[in-house]
C-alpha cells in the first residue's frame, strides 16, 4: 500500500512542477485520486470484514448450513425463522403474558411520545409506536396450545434471560453510574484517586472478571461467603441457584462496567454551565432545587445516550455467563448470543446459527439508530 | 492502607474545623470506604496470587498474603502455555493497535480535508457501520476466514477489528478541527496530500491517536468471543480466551494461587497502561461514545 502511495505522491509533484496553473477540473481530478487513495486501504478492511458479511449472514440465513460440509448448503427458505419464532399448534391469544405487555406498551409508548414532543430523537413517532403495538398488542400474543412445545424453546428462554438481564442491568448500571459520578463531581487530587479506584476493573478482560467473582461468590472459598458467615448466615451458592445465578452476574456486570458510565455522566456534568448554579445560589435555590432544576435537565442527553448505549452493552452480554455459569443452573443463565454460539460450534448448523444472528442484529440495530442519530448530533 | 490516613491529614493541617470542612472530610470519608469495598475484589486477587498453594489450602479469604511468595508467578511464566498467550495478545493488539490508528488517521484525513466526489455517500456509510454489532457477525466472519483456511493465524485474530468505524469518526472529528492555516503553509511550499499529512495532520494528532490508540488496545486485549471462536489451537489461544479455558471447573480450586497469578499476567499491563493513560482513555471514550 505504502509503495502505490509514494508512487501516486511523485507522479503529483511532476504535475505540478509541470503544470503551473492548474484548471478547476484538473485539480478536483487530483483531489479524488488522492482521496481515494487514503480512503481504499480502510474501505478495503471496511467492506470485506463489516459490510460483506452482513450480507453474508442474511443470505446464510436461508440455508441449511453444515460446518462440518460447507460446501453441502441447502436452500431451506424461511425455515430457519419459523423453527426460531414458531410452535407446534400456534394459537392466539389476547390474555397470553398479558402483564408483561402491559407493562411493555405503558412504558415504551409514553417514552416515544416525549421523545418526539422534546424534539430529542427525530425518529417518527407514528412508526415507532405501531412496531411498538405490534409487538407488544399482536405478536406476544402468539403461543403453541396447551401441551405444545415451541419449535426451539431454548431460543426463547436465552432470549428471555437476556431480556431479563437487559432489565435488571441497564437501571441499575445506569443509576450507579449517576450517583457515583455526581459523588465525584469535584476537584481535588484525592477525589481523582477515587475516580482511579471505581474505574479500574473496566480495563479487566472479561476472563479475569469472571476468574475473581466465580470464586468471590463462591460459597466455600469466596469472600462473601466469608461474609455471610460472620453475619451468622449459611453461605449462599449463588452461582448454582436459579433464581440467584442472573441477580450475581448482574452485580458482577456491574463492578465491571459502572466506570464506563461514570466517565460519560462526569463529561455531561462538566458541560453544564456553571454560572446556572451561581445564579440559582444568588436567588437562594437549595441543593436539592438545583439539582432537579438544572443538574437533571443538563444531563438529559448524557443520560440517554449512556443508557442506549447500556442497552446495547447488555444485549450482547456473553462472556460472563459462558465462563461462570455455562448457562445454567438448568438454563437459567443462558443468553442468546452462547445460543448462537452453541448453534453454530457446538451443533455445526452455521445456517440456523446466521438466521439468529439476523434476529439479534435487527434488535440491536433498532435500539442502535437512536445512538447513531447522537453520534450525528455530535459531529455537526 | 496508608493512603486511607490522607484525608485526616488534611483536615488536621487546617486549625480550626469549620461545618463544611466537616462535611467534605465526612463525604470523602463514606467515598473511601465505598472505593476500598469496590477495589477489593482487585486487591484479594493479587493476595491470592502472593499465596502459596498449600497455605490456599487451609485458608482463601486474606487480603493479604498467606505464607507470601512468587513461585505462583514464576510457575506460571516459565512452564505452560501462559506465555504464549500473553505474546500472542501481545503481538495481536499491538498490530491491531498500530493498523486501526494508521488507516483511521488516513481515512480521517481524508474525510477531514480533501473535497472529492462521493464523499456524501461513503462517510454516512462508513458512520453507519458504527450500528453494526460485531457479535451478531460472528457466524459469516468464521465461514470466510474457514473458506480461506486462515483460522488460527494472527490475522484471522487482526483483520476483522481493524475494520473500526469508530476510529474514522475520532479521527475525521479531530483533523476537521485543525486550522486551515496549518494546511496552507505547506501548500504554498508545494507539499502534496501525502507530505501534509504525514509531516503535519499525523503529528498534530497525537492526542487523539493516543486516545483512539489506548481504547483500541483495551478492547482488543479483552476481545473474547471472536478469539475464542477462531483460534481453537491452545498455542492460538489469546491471554483472554487461554485465561478462560483454565475455568469452567472448579478442580483447580487446588491451584488457586497460580490461576489468581495468571490473571494478574492477563491484567497487569493493562492496569500498568491505565494507570499511565488514564486520562487519554476517559477521553477517548467520551469523544468515542459520541457524547462530545
Amino acid at each position: 500500500m505504502s509503495v502505490s502511495v509514494a508512487e501516486e505522491r511523485s507522479v503529483e509533484a511532476g504535475h505540478s512542477l509541470s503544470v503551473g496553473t492548474r484548471n478547476l477540473s484538473g485539480r478536483h481530478r487530483s483531489a479524488n485520486r488522492w482521496a481515494w487513495l487514503f480512503l481504499s486501504p480502510f474501505l478495503a478492511v471496511y467492506v470485506i470484514f463489516l459490510l460483506y458479511p452482513i450480507g453474508q449472514g442474511v443470505f446464510m440465513g436461508f440455508f441449511s448450513w453444515d460446518l462440518l460440509a460447507i460446501d453441502r448448503r441447502e436452500f431451506v427458505g424461511w425455515d430457519n425463522y419459523v423453527r426460531m419464532f414458531w410452535g407446534e399448534n400456534m394459537t392466539w391469544d389476547p390474555g397470553h403474558l398479558l402483564a408483561w405487555r402491559i407493562c411493555g406498551l405503558s412504558i415504551l409508548l409514553p417514552v416515544v411520545v416525549a421523545w418526539q414532543r422534546r424534539r430529542i430523537s427525530g425518529v417518527t413517532t407514528t412508526w415507532l409506536s405501531l412496531a411498538l403495538v405490534g409487538i407488544f398488542g399482536v405478536a406476544m400474543g402468539f403461543h403453541p396450545a396447551e401441551g405444545s412445545r415451541w419449535l426451539d424453546s431454548q431460543f426463547w428462554l436465552a432470549f428471555g434471560n437476556t431480556i431479563a438481564f437487559v432489565l435488571m442491568s441497564t437501571p441499575l448500571i445506569v443509576g450507579v453510574g449517576l450517583g457515583l459520578a455526581l459523588a465525584l463531581n469535584r476537584a481535588g487530587r484525592w477525589v481523582g484517586l477515587l475516580r482511579t479506584l471505581f474505574f479500574a476493573p473496566y480495563v479487566l478482560s472479561v476472563a479475569v472478571l469472571t476468574l475473581i467473582w466465580a470464586f468471590l461468590l463462591n460459597p466455600q472459598l469466596g469472600l462473601i461467603g466469608a461474609l455471610t458467615t460472620w453475619l451468622g448466615q449459611e453461605p449462599i451458592s449463588w452461582l448454582t441457584s436459579t433464581s440467584l445465578a442472573m441477580p450475581a452476574i448482574v452485580v458482577t456486570t456491574l463492578w465491571w462496567t459502572v466506570g464506563f458510565n461514570v466517565v460519560l455522566f462526569l463529561a455531561g456534568l462538566q458541560d453544564i454551565d456553571q454560572s446556572l448554579y451561581d445564579a440559582a445560589a444568588t436567588d437562594g435555590a437549595g441543593s436539592l432545587s438545583r439539582f432537579w432544576n438544572i443538574t437533571m435537565p443538563g444531563l438529559a442527553r448524557t443520560t440517554l445516550l449512556v443508557l442506549v448505549l447500556q442497552v446495547i452493552a447488555s444485549f450482547q452480554i456473553f462472556g460472563q455467563v459462558f465462563i461462570m455459569t455455562r448457562g445454567g443452573p438448568n438454563g437459567a443463565t443462558r443468553v442468546s448470543i452462547q445460543h448462537i454460539y452453541e448453534a453454530g460450534f457446538r451443533d455445526f448448523e452455521l445456517g440456523y446459527a446466521s438466521a439468529m444472528s439476523v434476529f439479534l442484529f435487527l434488535v440491536m440495530i433498532a435500539i442502535s439508530a437512536l445512538q447513531f442519530r447522537f453520534q450525528r448530533k455530535a459531529e455537526s | 492502607m496508608t493512603i486511607s490516613l490522607q484525608p485526616t491529614r488534611g483536615s488536621r493541617r487546617g486549625h480550626q474545623i469549620t461545618p463544611r470542612r466537616l462535611r467534605r472530610g465526612l463525604f470523602l470519608g463514606v467515598m473511601t470506604v465505598a472505593a476500598m469495598v469496590w477495589i477489593v475484589p482487585l486487591v484479594w486477587m493479587f493476595s491470592l496470587a502472593l499465596s502459596s498453594n498449600t497455605a490456599l489450602q487451609t485458608t482463601t479469604t486474606s487480603l493479604v498474603p498467606v505464607a507470601f511468595t512468587l513461585e505462583n508467578f514464576v510457575a506460571v511464566l516459565q512452564g505452560g502455555l501462559t506465555p504464549r498467550w500473553l505474546l500472542n495478545s501481545v503481538i495481536v493488539t499491538g498490530v491491531t493497535t498500530l493498523l486501526t490508528l494508521l488507516l483511521s488517521a488516513m481515512a480521517g484525513y481524508a474525510f477531514a480535508r480533501i473535497p472529492f466526489t462521493g464523499k456524501r455517500i461513503v462517510y454516512p456509510l462508513v458512520l453507519a457501520g458504527l450500528m453494526v454489532p460485531r457479535e451478531a457477525m460472528i457466524v459469516p466472519l468464521f465461514l470466510m476466514f474457514a473458506e480461506a483456511d486462515l483460522h488460527n493465524t494472527y490475522q484471522a485474530l487482526i483483520l476483522p477489528r481493524i475494520a473500526a468505524p469508530l476510529g474514522v469518526f475520532i479521527m475525521t472529528q479531530f483533523m476537521a478541527a485543525i486550522p486551515l492555516e496549518t494546511e496552507e503553509a505547506a501548500r504554498v511550499d508545494g507539499a502534496n496530500h501525502w507530505t501534509i499529512f504525514w509531516r503535519i495532520f499525523l503529528p498534530m494528532s497525537v492526542p487523539a491517536l493516543t486516545a483512539l490508540g489506548i481504547f483500541t488496545y483495551i478492547l482488543t486485549w479483552n476481545d473474547f468471543l471472536w478469539p475464542l471462536v477462531s483460534a481453537t489451537e491452545r498455542e492460538m489461544f489469546t491471554i483472554t480466551t487461554g485465561l478462560a479455558s483454565l475455568q469452567g471447573n472448579f478442580a483447580q480450586a487446588t491451584e488457586l494461587g497460580s490461576l489468581m497469578a495468571r490473571g494478574v499476567v492477563a491484567s497487569l499491563p493493562l492496569l500498568i497502561l491505565f494507570l499511565i493513560f488514564q486520562r487519554q482513555l476517559v477521553r477517548g471514550i467520551s469523544i468515542g461514545s459520541g457524547n462530545k
